[in-house]
């Protein structure tokens, strides 16, 4: 039980772990991580993976929706320019990982500042449709392009590499999502606590409020559109990394709707939500099979007579997660938080 | 008599080791990733069945050369990346010496892990032109004819009915529509074709009356349509013989399948298919292996009395990599990739019994040969309409 | 210039703006009253096309019975949605609410292959197959004929949302909730209405496209075009909804027939920015007055 923070400086009040107890489960949780890959199959590894580029990508997107309220829908088109660029530069430039990512990160940035000026103007879901054309323009790009982005066929990475190591392991792979994950949610974590972080959100609450008060809307929506957007080129070129090959429908409409799925059952705003969601996304089709599996002794056809229910669980879940907590996961995980806090009191 | 005793144990032993090794062979894992769900379902769901109905035929009858096969997998709506867990699950767990595949996006994906591997080859439901280059792709292999083979293979067959004939291309806006498109522009100039239109449709387009009314100014004598399954090519054939135009309309393997006369009913009549497999559906047998699968059919599912012809591929899937096994096995060879793959190019004129409508000969990493096929609505069924044509 | 071409197209592409148009006003009744914006209007759409496949493919009934029934069935889905799912949700963040309908199209998305199978279906031919002529200028009959259908609805619809009690209670309260519930209006009535005639439009669209594009439990995503329609013309216009359904049909076909099909979204999608930039709430959209 937790009866109250004796935080008497202001510091220690924007701490990002303000009790003992958080730096110690925080220490677990990293230990677990570092030694996941070594206990876990090749399959939950690239799943693990997966979900780290997941949590990459929907932090950023979080940025943006979460923090500053402004919707996107072209965030799979984002880090289709990630993927593209990251692989353009090891392939003719021959650069490793650590300078083909943040440079294919920085590009996408721009891309996106550019992409974000109508939404001085535009707002809500006319903005979203207005990322989405975007999303569609860069496509066009993708197919068209042919010298660069390779055409229908697409272009494949042969040059993976980190340091002058080969990146031709889920392994490897895994040693280099997880820590750049646990930086982008840290870099999240400390924007709330700065003044760009806080006038994201005065933006998000009421704009018109957040200028009066002398935030600059121009500057800072345009702001969390290049930081959203470099996490989304930050997230493709890992994505290119992993899969060695980026073609035009690697990146459809489809993956902006999964973001903004994951960071809407997560929890926008929060900086736990987006990780949340991200697993939820990634792993409930994943488990959903497992279960189908399971049914296998009693009925033989299970995993083929079964396959469209999964479908319609999944969306299910979605529906349901929303219904009974519209604010997402992370709300949920708080609630349980403070009831444990304190236990064996009401709260 | 000692003597004699240790010599009768000697012989009994390694007799007893012969008869538990032939007994007992290493079973054969082959596995799938399935499509029964997703965009793909429509065939996805019909070539599963195929490839487990073979395998259930195969193993019923004592499997190949001794050897069962024990057939393992996972459902992924067409999402490469659930296809590429999928298959780091199933190999882990079963180490698979084939696999079945999906989409073309997933054969790049996992080309690169299935050359470090080197234990698994792999066939898929994609026909990308890009899998037939084997250096880049030596682990995969296209059952049957790459996409610009099959439109190579329509055009062959066009211009030897009409020398010179006017031609058009219609296909779908998306990756799977525009694989072929340059590679069968220049196929119809080198066969001396009159190529008067190509049109790009956006998926998911409510009309097409535009695209028509082009293709009406220009008169083809033959449409070829790539990229799709079934619409929106019976609405263009609606339309087009509702003006009265005398054109032929042609498609590749996904839009030659029974869908066509069984969904567009009479519209679909003379509508010319490319197919390296024989139908369901047949006038004929064409051999004895098409017997018995129709026959294991009879048995198995009494309830279904026509198949698409993705049955046959999934079927047809099951079937070349057993003969790449017999084969090999034949050859006093070990069951390594590097054996089989070398086993799978040296197969040249297969009769496969009926199953293919070809003879099956391997070469750029597919089988690129082919007949036409044409609706007979009337009867139900494709009819072929030409001689077996090669793309060389 | 080929101008006979030039018509033809443009008849077709009017056409196609019609149906276009039918859609974008189921979107935009719901919209307007409970502002909702319904991720799932095309898998209704979907579910409504394959009500009418029942009925008049596999059950053969009459297309003149079969069609109303499929239109109520897709209203019925409509308005079920909304008790179970959308009413749960109100005064929620909008963009959950979104999330709630995106979540729903996966739903029916499932529940059509599970019902239906996965495999392309065509229906049955209910319209006048000959092609028209006017004149030279050739119009193909299919469309032809269901742009007669939904400009019928469009009309009815029109009509009944100037004139009647009902469409005094949509417009009451889509201007003002709290005034028009002391007015005595009852507002969940109104809201369930608007999702039950919403889907209803959807319903009747879908059954005409997938008369000329073909039926798959995946052809709801053919309604993101949809929504570049309401956004042209303002997402709570319902003059919007008929005006941009048909330029975007329009503009549409002849992007395709002039330039080529790959460059219709592209075209689409660059005017769409072009436009909000200009006017951020559409054509006709209502511009929204901030205040403090």
């Amino acid at each position: 039980m937790r009866i109250g923070d004796a935080v008497s400086t202001y510091p220690s009040d924007e701490a990002i772990f303000r009790t003992q107890t958080q730096k110690v489960w925080m220490g677990i949780f990293i230990a677990t991580l570092l030694t996941f890959p070594f206990v876990s199959s090749p399959y939950t590894l690239f799943l693990a993976c997966l979900v780290g580029i997941a949590v990459i990508s929907a932090t950023g997107l979080n940025i943006l929706v979460g923090l500053t309220g402004q919707i996107s829908l072209g965030h799979g088109g984002f880090m289709g320019v990630g993927a593209y660029t990251a692989v353009w530069l090891a392939d003719n430039m021959g650069m490793g990982l650590a300078l083909s990512m943040p440079l294919a990160g920085l590009l996408t940035a721009a891309v996106g500042v550019v992409v974000g000026l109508p939404s001085l103007r535009v707002k809500g879901l006319y903005l979203a449709i207005a990322t989405m054309a975007a999303s569609v323009i860069l496509h066009f790009i993708f197919v068209h392009w042919e010298p660069v982005t390779g055409g229908n066929a697409g272009i494949n990475l042969q040059n993976a590499n980190i340091f002058g190591i080969n990146l031709n392991s889920d392994l490897r792979m895994y040693f280099v999502v997880v820590p750049l994950a646990i930086i982008a949610v840290l870099g999240e974590r400390n924007l709330l606590r700065t003044r760009i972080g806080r006038a994201f959100i005065a933006v998000r609450d009421r704009d018109i409020s957040a200028e009066v008060l002398g935030v600059d809307l121009l500057r800072y929506k345009l702001m969390s559109f290049g930081l959203s957007s470099f996490y989304a080129g930050c997230a493709g070129a890992l994505w290119a990394y992993f899969f060695k090959v980026v073609t035009p429908e690697s990146f459809p409409l489809d993956t902006s709707i999964f973001y903004l799925a994951a960071i809407i059952v997560g929890g926008m705003g929060t900086v736990l939500g987006p990780i949340l969601g991200a697993i939820f996304m990634t792993l409930v089709p994943e488990i959903l099979k497992i279960l189908t599996a399971v049914v296998v002794p009693i009925l033989p056809n299970a995993q083929v007579l079964l396959s469209p229910v999964r479908v319609v669980v999944f969306g299910a879940l979605i529906v349901g997660f929303l219904l009974y907590e519209p604010h997402g996961m992370a709300e949920m995980w708080r609630r349980t938080r403070r009831y444990s806090h304190l236990w064996p009191f009401k709260t | 008599m000692k003597k004699i005793f240790m010599g009768l144990a000697v012989v009994l032993l390694t007799l007893g080791l012969c008869v538990s090794t032939a007994t007992a062979k290493e079973d054969i894992v082959f596995a799938e990733t399935a499509l029964i769900t997703g965009v793909f379902g429509f065939a996805g769901g019909e070539l599963h069945e195929g490839i487990v109905d073979y395998f259930n035929y195969t193993n019923e009858n004592g499997g190949i050369r001794g050897h069962k096969i024990k057939h393992v997998f996972e459902d992924c709506g067409y999402k490469v990346d659930c296809s590429v867990a999928t298959f780091k699950k199933l190999t882990a767990e079963h180490n698979p010496l084939f696999y079945s595949g999906d989409s073309t996006g997933f054969m790049k994906a996992i080309n690169p892990e299935l050359q470090a591997t080197k234990n698994t080859l792999m066939s898929g439901v994609s026909y990308a032109s890009e899998l037939t280059d084997e250096t880049k792709y030596p682990r995969s292999f296209i059952i049957g004819p790459s996409y610009t083979d099959q439109m190579s293979i329509l055009l062959t067959y066009a211009a030897k009915e009409m020398p010179g004939a006017k031609v058009a291309i219609v296909h779908s806006d998306s990756g799977f529509g525009r694989d072929p498109i340059e590679a069968g522009k220049a196929k119809a100039k080198e066969l001396g074709l009159d190529l008067v239109e190509v049109i790009t449709t956006k998926p998911g387009s409510v009309d097409v009356s535009t695209e028509v009314l082009k293709l009406r100014r220009k008169k083809p004598d033959y449409v070829l349509f790539h990229g799709y399954v079934l619409t929106p090519i019976n609405e263009f054939m609606q339309q087009m013989k509702d003006l009265g135009m005398a054109t032929k309309f042609m498609g590749t393997y996904w839009s030659s399948s029974e869908l066509m006369y069984m969904k567009a009913k009479e519209v679909s009549d003379g509508y010319l298919g490319v197919m390296h497999l024989n139908y369901f559906n047949m006038e004929k047998s064409p051999g004895k292996e098409w017997d018995a699968m129709r026959a294991y059919n009879a048995k198995v599912h009494p309830d279904k009395l026509t198949r698409p012809n993705f049955y046959m591929f999934g079927w047809f899937q099951g079937m070349v990599w057993a003969e790449v096994i017999g084969r090999t096995v034949d050859a006093g060879k070990e069951l390594t990739v590097d054996n089989l793959r070398a086993t799978l190019n040296s197969i040249e004129n297969w009769d496969t019994g009926g199953i293919a409508s070809v003879p099956v000969t391997v070469r750029n990493n597919s089988i690129p040969f082919g007949r036409v096929f044409k609706v007979n609505a009337a009867e139900g069924r494709y009819e072929p309409v030409s001689e077996v044509i090669e793309i060389k | 210039m080929d101008w006979l071409f030039f018509f033809e197209s443009s008849i077709a592409g009017l056409a196609t703006g019609a149906i276009y148009s039918l859609v974008a006003l189921g979107f935009v009744i719901i919209y307007k009253a409970t502002r909702v914006i319904n991720f799932a209007i095309g898998e209704i759409m979907m579910i409504s096309a394959y009500l009418f496949l029942t009925f008049a493919g596999i059950l053969e009934w009459h297309p003149l019975i079969a069609l109303p029934l499929a239109m109520l069935g897709g209203g019925l889905l409509g308005s079920v949605t909304e008790k179970l799912i959308i009413r749960p949700m109100l005064g929620e963040s909008p963009i959950s609410v979104v999330m709630v309908t995106i979540g729903l199209s996966s739903i029916l998305v499932g529940a059509a292959q599970i019902i239906w199978g996965p495999g392309p279906r065509i229906l049955p031919d209910f319209l006048p197959r000959a092609p028209i002529f006017i004149g030279e200028l050739y119009v193909s009959s299919k469309i032809a004929y269901s742009a007669l259908i939904a400009i019928g609805l469009l009309v009815c619809y029109l009509i009944y949302f100037r004139f009647s009690r009902g469409g005094v209670a949509l417009r009451a309260t889509a201007s003002d909730q709290a005034a028009a519930f002391s007015m005595g209006i009852s507002v969940p009535k109104v809201f369930n209405y608007a999702w039950f005639f919403g889907s209803m439009a959807a319903a009747l669209a879908g059954v005409l496209v997938a008369a000329s594009g073909g039926l798959s439990p995946y052809s709801g995503s053919m309604a993101l075009s949809i929504l570049v329609v309401v956004i042209f013309g303002g997402l709570d216009s319902l003059t919007g909804a008929l005006v941009g359904g048909l330029l975007v049909g329009w503009l549409e076909t002849m992007t395709g027939a002039f330039l080529g099909g790959e460059y219709k979204m592209l075209t689409i999608f660059t005017l769409l920015t072009f436009v909000l930039v200009l006017k951020p709430y559409g054509l006709f959209g209502t511009k929204e007055i901030e205040r403090l």
